[in-house]
């Protein structure tokens, strides 16, 4: 299968300005990442990109399958794959299929890290011919990233809505933790989870589909250049951004009896390479204890 | 110069935002305070419920040497460039992101046991200027940007407060009565903003969609608990008990929170639901 866009068409060319694939522009939508053609980037004074507009129904080109995502607010992405054509998925995502689609189970390299960093150990995978569609429980917006050979993302576990069969799944330490100390008892937290998820595409191009809660963002960092966000905001990063936690202490003027409330627990992170964060997140854990130990880490006490 | 039958005709084609009274230039497609747009008509229910403004993506508006641009619709995020000299309030959870070189400190408010007690936010941070920070909440919403003029009162649900300009006073009102205070679903509390000789900028954030309506002297209408979000200070409430039957299976009772006029009462559509008795 090839994920190469349509050629275009004499005399005309359209570069897509989320995923930079090249179309003649006819279309409404972009072939490879559904993004609306034409639409005028909209990037905040800071260079966050917002996610192009996606319009409902906005089709995806993938090989001789094809994609097309289905509503606004939780949208659904409808595959409708060719005989040779595949995807895999955690099984919850599932939202419906066609009988002709075969369904069957996809084990994962490294099964015990895995399940004891809670992370999925096995996905579900479908071969086509046939339709087949996924939706998660949020409402918030669909990622489409389509990989091309040698380009590899790092995702925050559980973002996955389906990938095709050409993006190879593995993972890496996010390596950022730290512990507390309440007595005797030592206990490590992880705000990223113990892994990312590491997307990439090694002979053919392929496409991954991220589902985020409420909006999503874009930034283009440049090389050293930084920025802090919350951990738990993070969806995606190029393997050439880094990671350290940051602890910031506001300027209370008076001792507090609770520790936790003299420190906001960041995530530092560093270019070059793009970041996405979406714009609901959960809390981040902090039980107030005194922190024993941690991952490299930067520290500003104002 | 300009003669004073032109300052006239300039001073009429002045566009007044219907959301927040302030007056903009004729040219403008968004109110330059409240950011609601000026190119829409006002959306009221036949009930009298008018919709807080959906604000358009990107759309920017200032407050002092501050901007806010509000970016997203599902789960806006309001990214404040904080201008030099000005400073805003929060609870520090709601922060998204920051330019590492905000300076962080705290905000002093008394009464800071019986704000731990009462499950209300015990530390409010403050980030000054010069630099850029951005703020979001949890799930699907509407943020809804209140310019207080000065001598004016709010009070609003605990934790619904996404941001505030430092020059808006920070306190909080007990609730009143045991009944609301058990059945009313608001806890004991509930923050207060109040503006002296300035005036100042409040942002919240309402799940779901928000609604407003402004009640006259003596009137009153019932709402969910959960549902409350904000109101003038000049608005009662109380909490009344509905009976309902269900035969020979005997009954339950729900609360309801009724809002007795004059003022302006705030609610959000997805609410928090507090069970029957």
């Amino acid at each position: 299968m090839s994920a190469a866009p349509s050629a275009p068409a004499a005399g005309r060319s359209y570069t897509c300005n989320w995923c930079g694939a090249v179309s003649d522009g006819t279309s409404l939508s972009c072939p490879s990442c559904g993004a609306t053609i034409n639409v005028k980037e909209i990037v905040t004074p800071t260079g966050w990109i917002e996610m192009p507009g996606r319009k409902d129904m906005a089709k995806l080109q993938i090989g001789k399958s094809s994609c097309q995502i289905e509503g606004l607010y939780v949208p659904a992405a409808d595959f409708n794959l060719s005989p040779e054509d595949g995807v895999y998925f955690a099984h919850h995502v599932l939202l419906w299929k066609e009988n002709s689609v075969a369904i069957s189970m996809m084990s994962m390299k490294g099964a015990w890290k895995r399940a004891f960093a809670g992370m999925p150990i096995f996905m579900t995978q479908a071969k086509g011919p046939g339709h087949i569609a996924f939706s998660r429980d949020l409402p918030g917006e669909l990622l489409a990233l389509p990989l091309q050979p040698g380009q590899a993302v790092d995702v925050r576990e559980h973002f996955l809505l389906v990938a095709t069969d050409q993006v190879d799944y593995g993972w890496t330490n996010t390596n950022i933790w730290f512990n507390t100390k309440n007595g005797d008892e030592t206990e490590t937290h992880y705000p990223l989870g113990m892994f990312l998820d590491r997307f990439s595409a090694s002979k053919m191009p392929g496409l991954l589909l991220l589902h985020a809660s409420g909006n999503v963002f874009v930034r283009q960092l440049a090389p050293g250049q930084s920025i802090l966000i919350k951990p738990t905001a993070l969806i995606f990063k190029d393997p050439t951004v880094s990671m350290q936690l940051h602890f910031e202490h506001p300027n209370s003027g008076w001792n507090l009896w609770m520790s936790y409330i003299q420190r906001y627990l960041w995530l530092r992170v560093t270019g070059p390479g793009r970041i996405a964060i979406q714009s609901a997140f959960e809390p981040v854990e902090d039980n107030g204890q005194t922190i024993t130990n941690h991952s490299p880490a930067t520290r500003q006490q104002w | 110069m300009v003669q004073p039958a032109q300052a006239q005709n300039e001073a009429v084609e002045r566009l007044k935002c219907n959301w927040c009274q302030g007056i903009n230039l004729k040219t403008a497609l968004s109110c330059q305070f409240c950011g609601a747009p000026l190119d829409l008509k006002d959306v009221v229910s036949e009930s009298g419920w008018r919709e807080a403004p959906r604000l358009k993506d990107m759309t920017e508006f200032h407050i002092s040497n501050s901007t806010c641009q509000v970016e997203g619709e599902i789960v806006p995020v309001a990214e404040i460039n904080v201008g030099q000299g000005d400073a805003f309030y929060f609870e520090h959870h709601v922060m998204l992101w920051k330019d590492p070189t905000v300076p962080m400190s705290v905000l002093q408010l008394p009464g800071g046991m019986k704000r731990v007690l009462a499950g209300m936010p015990f530390i409010i941070s403050i980030a000054q200027g010069p630099g850029r920070v951005a703020f979001s909440r949890d799930a699907t919403g509407e943020l809804v940007v209140l310019p207080l003029h000065p001598g004016m009162e709010l009070d609003v649900r605990e934790h619904a407060f996404l941001l505030a300009s430092a020059n808006i006073t920070y306190s909080f009102e007990r609730i009143k009565g045991l009944r609301n205070i058990l059945f009313g679903g608001q806890g004991m509390y509930m923050d207060r903003f109040v503006t002296t000789n300035q005036s100042g900028l409040l942002i919240l954030h309402g799940y779901g969609n928000v609604f407003e309506r402004t009640l006259k002297p003596g009137e009153s209408i019932l709402v969910e608990p959960g549902a409350f979000l904000y109101k003038d200070s000049t608005v009662q409430m109380n909490v009344q008990m509905q009976q309902l039957s269900t035969g020979i299976f005997g009954g339950s009772a729900m609360s309801l929170a009724q809002m007795i006029g004059p003022g302006r009462v705030g609610i959000q559509s997805m609410y928090v639901h507090h069970a029957t008795e």
